[in-house]
């Protein structure tokens, strides 16, 4: 089906899920580019009103519609908007245009399908389903895998939960029909599975804490892993005392040396962070936990692509099921 | 009196949150009547200020003038549809409407509308307040109610919602009397959706129209509030390699909507003699398993006055806001206004 060679199976559509801030658009670039480095052709998608990640290829942002623009060799990347694939869909997928012209169009329902519950999220899905079967004909679109940068965490576990979500209009005709794929599409371990991101900071791995079993709940199967950015395993002794600032000469002025307290008590608590996310994900992912290690030298100064690519071995070491480097 | 909005905006995990709690507790502790709306579900906040957050707003104990709330979206919409519902039996039926209840767990995600919402409602309720520091939802989401206030308010009209509610007023399924343009849409709405879901729509349409109206009016009052003199939004922002990136965005989006921030606050900041001091010193006395404190101390004061920089325009303030030790293990009412002390320099 797909040029891989992981060792792991990886779904055909992976959304890439976690709060906002925790490098999920890094995370999910990572992923892109290592699938498009191994001969596929990737599409990234993204669902936010500023697409962030074509900026980092030096590329204009990519407007919201429906349009797959490419990034680098065999990696595309798509702004998600919902009246675009609306179109798309009534047009291309159901080959309803009068209809689609005639009521779709009209203001009045275009106001009732954006207050719609769930149409947006059933529109998005479906359409990466078409977009990995039919676009081929259909569009002369073809891509081996989809990586979704998901938004942030509510809606995100809302996208994965949308057939249940959807059962509960009592839909009939098309929309149940669609429903009813999708659905199927979402419990086959083969074409849906998800990945959580997530940092080694108190707040944030209490919600990973509590997302991924949300997620494992609504896809009817664990996330395939966690993966903690920002690590600092192996930096620091976490128990490392902070008596060698006494020792430091010259003696640094005050405010430094409470300064660089803070700092290695910051990196200290990323590393105890970590091992408590560890205790509390154990068999609760299909792989476990990947430590993306933080990159001290370059925060700051280099483009965020540098730090895309400085999480490549890890992701590599993922996919192809060897231990973390 | 008007009353002062203080709107704190930012990407996640900047201690947005903690900086507006903190803010608001020294400006009550200055003598203000003060409202602080947080959104954040973290519990840290509420074991900070050392009570569990309602909905509603309540007093601070131990904080005369300090009135706290933490947004929740279930609870809002059962307040409102119950204050527009004329009886028990018709909001027990939108209470259990399939579409009110997928609503109300879309609204979870549009924190942004219900602050807007819940901040006009607070001050209707408060008329002595003289400040209301708002936490926001991370990012461009804040703002998003300013750039479609047609969201909530254009559901209802249209010639469709007409139809819909005709039908249920009527008593009609469909086909039979239906006028023709009607019967044209209603059908194939139904073709695609099913007649239960459409006649679910229908009871929906008609029982929510009394919570929507009274949601676009209080709307309305604070995108007003939001766009009036005494509104001062504040850029949230940690020392990150992606700060400076996020700063700028939410910059450039507020001016698409002809808004400025008053300020950047840098959060978590180091001493600006970091970067000097730690040149000078003696990197071989530093043990080994804390050495990566030393080039992490060098990339983050580096990376700090690369953000101040970044962050400086003409009529704006940019503050830098230290990390405080002790702050994040014990963040009690004294910690958290030292913190928010910091802010003082903002009010006006």
């Amino acid at each position: 089906m797909t040029a891989t060679d992981t060792a792991r199976q990886v779904p055909r559509v992976l959304f890439v899920v976690g709060k906002g801030g925790v490098g999920r658009s890094t995370v999910a670039t990572a992923l892109a580019l290592d699938f498009a480095a191994r001969g596929e052709r990737v599409l990234l998608v993204e669902w936010t009103v500023t697409e962030v990640i074509s900026p980092w290829f030096g590329k204009p942002a990519v407007a919201p519609g429906f349009t797959p623009v490419p990034l680098a060799p065999r990696l595309f990347v798509m702004n998600y908007e919902l009246r675009a694939v609306l179109k798309s869909y009534f047009v291309e997928h159901l080959g309803l245009d009068v209809f689609y012209r005639r009521v779709i169009e009209g203001a009045a329902v275009q106001r009732l399908i954006e207050a719609a519950p769930g149409l947006a999220e059933l529109l998005f899905i479906g359409q990466l389903w078409w977009l990995t079967t039919l676009a081929e004909n259909e569009a002369g679109l073809r891509f081996d895998r989809i990586v979704v940068d998901a938004p942030a965490t509510g809606h995100a576990v809302s996208l994965l939960d949308l057939p249940a979500a959807m059962e509960t209009f009592g839909a009939s005709g098309l929309l149940a029909l669609e429903v009813g794929r999708i659905g199927q599409m979402m419990k086959d371990p083969k074409w849906t599975g998800a990945v959580v991101v997530s940092l080694p900071e108190a707040l944030v791995a209490e919600e990973t804490g509590e997302l991924v079993p949300r997620v494992a709940k609504d896809l009817g199967r664990p996330p395939l892993a966690v993966f903690v950015n920002r690590s600092a395993r192996g930096l620091v002794r976490p128990d490392a005392d902070t008596a060698w600032l006494a020792a430091l000469s010259p003696p640094p002025r005050p405010g430094t040396r409470d300064s660089l307290e803070l700092l290695q008590r910051e990196l200290s608590a990323r590393v105890a962070h970590e091992a408590a996310l560890r205790t509390a994900m154990a068999g609760q992912t299909r792989d476990g936990v990947v430590s993306l290690p933080e990159q001290l030298a370059l925060i700051g100064a280099r483009p965020p692509l540098e730090v895309v690519q400085a999480l490549a071995p890890a992701v590599r070491a993922w996919l192809s099921g060897a231990e973390a480097p | 009196m008007t009353v002062r909005l203080h709107v704190m905006l930012g990407a996640g995990g900047v201690g947005k949150t903690t900086l507006s709690a903190g803010y608001a507790l020294a400006l009550a502790r200055e003598g203000r009547s003060v409202g602080l709306l947080g959104i954040d579900p973290a519990r840290r906040l509420q074991g900070a200020l050392g009570l569990t957050l309602p909905d509603l707003e309540v007093p601070v104990p131990g904080v005369p003038n300090l009135s706290a709330a933490l947004l929740r979206a279930e609870d809002c919409l059962r307040r409102w549809a119950a204050e527009a519902c004329p009886d028990a039996e018709t909001r027990e039926r939108l209470l259990a409407n399939s579409f009110f209840r997928a609503l109300a767990d879309r609204f979870a995600g549009a924190t942004d509308f219900l602050a807007a919402v819940r901040v006009a409602e607070w001050i209707e309720r408060h008329p002595g307040l003289t400040d209301l520091v708002v936490d926001t939802a991370p990012g461009f989401n804040a703002i998003e109610f300013l750039r479609r206030p047609e969201h909530v308010s254009a559901f209802l009209e249209g010639s469709l919602v007409t139809w819909l509610r005709w039908m249920t007023k009527e008593g009609g399924a469909l086909g039979g009397l239906v006028r023709a343009g009607a019967r044209r849409v209603l059908g194939a709405l139904s073709r695609i959706g099913g007649t239960r879901l459409l006649m679910d729509m229908a009871e929906f349409v008609t029982l929510v129209e009394g919570v929507f109206t009274r949601m676009a009016a209080r709307l309305a009052a604070a995108q007003t509030l939001m766009r009036g003199p005494g509104t001062s939004l504040h850029v949230v922002t940690a020392v990150r390699h992606d700060a400076a990136q996020s700063v700028a965005q939410l910059v450039d989006a507020l001016a698409t909507l002809k808004l400025a921030p008053s300020s950047v606050i840098i959060n978590r900041a180091v001493a600006p003699t970091l970067g000097a001091d730690v040149a000078q010193l003696d990197v071989g006395a530093v043990p080994p398993e804390v050495r990566a404190v030393i080039t992490y101390a060098q990339a983050f004061g580096e990376l700090q006055a690369q953000l101040v920089r970044a962050a400086s325009a003409p009529g704006r303030t940019v503050l830098v806001v230290p990390a405080a030790l002790g702050l994040d293990e014990s963040a009690r009412l004294d910690a958290l206004e030292a913190l928010g002390r910091h802010l003082l320099p903002l009010r006006r």
